[in-house]
């Protein structure tokens, strides 16, 4: 399956164009900020490379959640479409194979798609002030968004037989996983700051707002404090500003003051004393890529079983019934040559 | 080898079928005729475990098509009448994916996409895209498909429909060469012309219950109609006359100095009534029993079905 699916991303005109596309996107983008920047100063400074890195992951990782769904969203009611879906359930393949195949070709070639942006990336060591891990996590954040959200574009397939459908409602739920969890947060947020009065905490940050992959990238980023991240570009700071907002004030102090002390000190500091246990303790990057493999597993799991023509429940229900006998007696009688209706 | 038994399916209101009872023998190969929307295609995927009957079960070469689905694709090779392709895929590459799909690889698959290329007559074409093929040449690879992993019983729906009539000898010949082979065959058509000359057993269905299955021979004798035709020099209105008034006779077709009809009776009335034709002036020059067609069998149960 991962063969054939790779035979037809490299034939065919429709994913170099998409490939074109992107890359067409995110090379504009860099261009048009480095334009602004070497006009207002001719110095490489660290912090347009913070900013223009900041950006840029942050657009990289918004096209990927929603192109990864999209183009995974046609994988099964595709195949429905084309009249080639009873071919293929007719085989001998297992449908988890079936399955597994489609979403580790639509991961290819999204790895494919982050590897293309590398070079864009690599403009950030023009200026530096980005350390390698970051870049490295950036990575990481981008292959996490894709299989999880892969996965879900690839679960709707087999659920709604129509791929046009399909896709909508797949980019509207990404969009919600996206945005509207951490809309959702700052809302819960801002009502339990209002309940409990003068003597606020900042409470944990909820766990659905980690299915967002912009979660993750928060903490990749520059923090608020003292770093404009996005620098000249002012809807950018507001945008940055908001998640850094989602986060609470001590997730975003604790990072300036990294920041702060990184600079000043050369260092990072001693570990933070409040320390809260479990999951929660793990980091970011952690959380959001636990996320995404659940998200995967589940979506992957209904998918396959969307696609067994017979239904576990079903199976049960029939093997209660037990007209074998009747069938086995019938046998013997064709056997005998009288036999006619 | 195969059996159904009550098979029940209903599309939301539809009853598809309403239990049918059917029997396939080993190595026959069975020509499932009936109108369009009795419940061929619907008895076929259940068959090949694509649908789940709502009742009734059924069991192919002695697998359960609801306790035993991979078992069932093991045996089965399934054709379907209406078909997609992938069409950036090449002809060899194409059958190579569903080899492998069917778990065969390797040196082994690339033989046998060989010979089966060989088989359909495609040979020739194992390099071309598969979307650039004309429609009897996708079906015969269709065909290739459906034998890959070398399946004991082939269902096939419809081989031969939207092909011109070149493209049916074709496929008709491949389907002759597959008989031979030993499988268990269901073929369903409307073509009956072409079954009967394919077919061992036939079986007809109509409104999701099977109206008559018996092997070919039996199935065409079994009428008590008996068609004729008559031919004569000159104009045969004397003849039509004398036969239209007939007791038991029914003419179907007069066309100048030619009348065909049907008797039910013995055969002693048949020359009762070729004595009166002649009396009655017809120069008579050509008289003969015409074959029972699987056609004409099919209408007339259908008829009487009708109560017509």
């Amino acid at each position: 399956m991962l063969g054939k699916e790779m035979r037809s991303r490299t034939r065919g005109l429709r994913y170099p164009l998409l490939l074109t596309f992107y890359l067409g996107l995110l090379s504009a983008g860099t261009v048009v900020f480095l334009w602004i920047y070497l006009d207002q100063s001719s110095q490489i400074h660290p912090r347009v490379g913070l900013s223009f890195y900041g950006l840029l992951v942050v657009g990289l990782v918004l096209l990927l959640s929603f192109i990864a769904p999209a183009l995974a969203a046609g994988a099964i009611s595709g195949e429905r479409e084309r009249r080639t879906y009873d071919l293929l359930l007719a085989t001998r393949a297992s449908l988890t194979g079936i399955v597994l195949g489609k979403w580790l070709a639509s991961v290819a070639y999204l790895l494919f798609l982050v590897l293309a942006a590398l070079p864009l990336l690599a403009v950030v060591y023009l200026f530096g002030g980005v350390p390698p891990s970051a870049l490295a996590k950036a990575v990481l954040i981008c292959l996490f968004t894709g299989l999880g959200y892969g996965a879900l574009g690839i679960c709707l397939s087999a659920l709604i037989r129509r791929s046009q459908a399909a896709t909508i409602v797949s980019l509207v739920l990404v969009f919600f996983l996206v945005f509207g969890t951490l809309v959702a947060a700052g809302i819960m947020a801002d009502r339990d700051r209002r309940d409990a009065g003068p003597e606020y905490r900042p409470a944990g940050i909820p766990w659905y707002v980690f299915a967002s992959p912009l979660a993750a990238t928060a903490e990749v980023l520059p923090g608020a404090a003292g770093i404009a991240p996005g620098g000249g570009a002012p809807l950018i700071n507001l945008v940055m500003n908001e998640l850094m907002r989602q986060f609470q004030p001590r997730m975003t102090r604790e990072y300036a003051m990294k920041m702060a002390y990184t600079r000043g000190y050369g260092q990072p500091p001693a570990e933070s004393p409040e320390k809260t246990g479990g999951i929660a303790a793990w980091p970011v990057l952690a959380r959001f890529a636990l996320n995404q493999v659940l998200l995967a597993a589940i979506s992957l799991a209904v998918a396959a079983l969307a696609i067994t023509p017979l239904k576990p429940w079903q199976a049960r229900r029939a093997r209660k019934t037990s007209y074998t006998d009747e069938i086995f007696l019938s046998e013997s009688r064709s056997q005998n040559p009288e036999s006619r209706m | 080898m195969i059996v159904t038994r009550g098979l029940v399916k209903r599309y939301g209101k539809v009853l598809a079928l309403q239990g049918l009872d059917l029997e396939v023998p080993e190595r026959s190969v069975y020509g499932f005729i009936g109108q369009n929307g009795a419940g061929k295609t619907t008895t076929l995927r259940i068959l090949a475990g694509l649908l789940i009957p709502d009742g009734g079960g059924a069991e192919v070469a002695g697998r359960n098509v609801l306790g035993d689905p991979r078992g069932i694709r093991e045996v089965v090779g399934y054709m379907p009448d209406f078909f997609g392709v992938y069409d950036d895929l090449r002809v060899g590459e194409y059958l190579l994916f569903y080899a492998a799909a069917n778990g065969i690889r390797g040196a082994t698959a690339r033989k046998l996409r060989d010979d089966l290329l060989e088989l359909v007559d495609l040979g020739h074409k194992r390099e071309e895209f598969v979307d650039t093929l004309s429609r009897g040449m996708q079906q015969r690879l269709c065909l290739a498909r459906a034998l890959i992993h070398d399946p004991r019983v082939l269902l096939l729906d419809e081989p031969a429909s939207g092909l011109d009539p070149l493209a049916r000898v074709e496929m008709r010949e491949i389907l002759k060469e597959l008989c031979g082979l030993g499988k268990t065959i269901i073929i369903s058509s409307h073509i009956l012309s072409e079954l009967a000359d394919l077919c061992t057993h036939v079986g007809m269905i109509r409104e999701g219950r099977l109206l008559r299955q018996a092997p070919l021979g039996e199935m065409i004798s079994g009428q008590r109609v008996r068609r004729f035709i008559l031919r004569c020099d000159g104009p045969a209105g004397e003849a039509e006359a004398v036969i239209g008034g007939w007791p038991g006779a029914a003419v179907s077709n007069a066309a100048a100095g030619q009348v065909e009809f049907s008797l039910s009776g013995a055969s002693a009335d048949i020359s009762a009534l070729l004595k009166e034709v002649i009396l009655a002036g017809s120069k008579v020059v050509h008289f003969a029993q015409t074959e029972q067609s699987l056609e004409d069998t099919f209408i007339q149960l259908a008829r009487e079905v009708n109560g017509e």
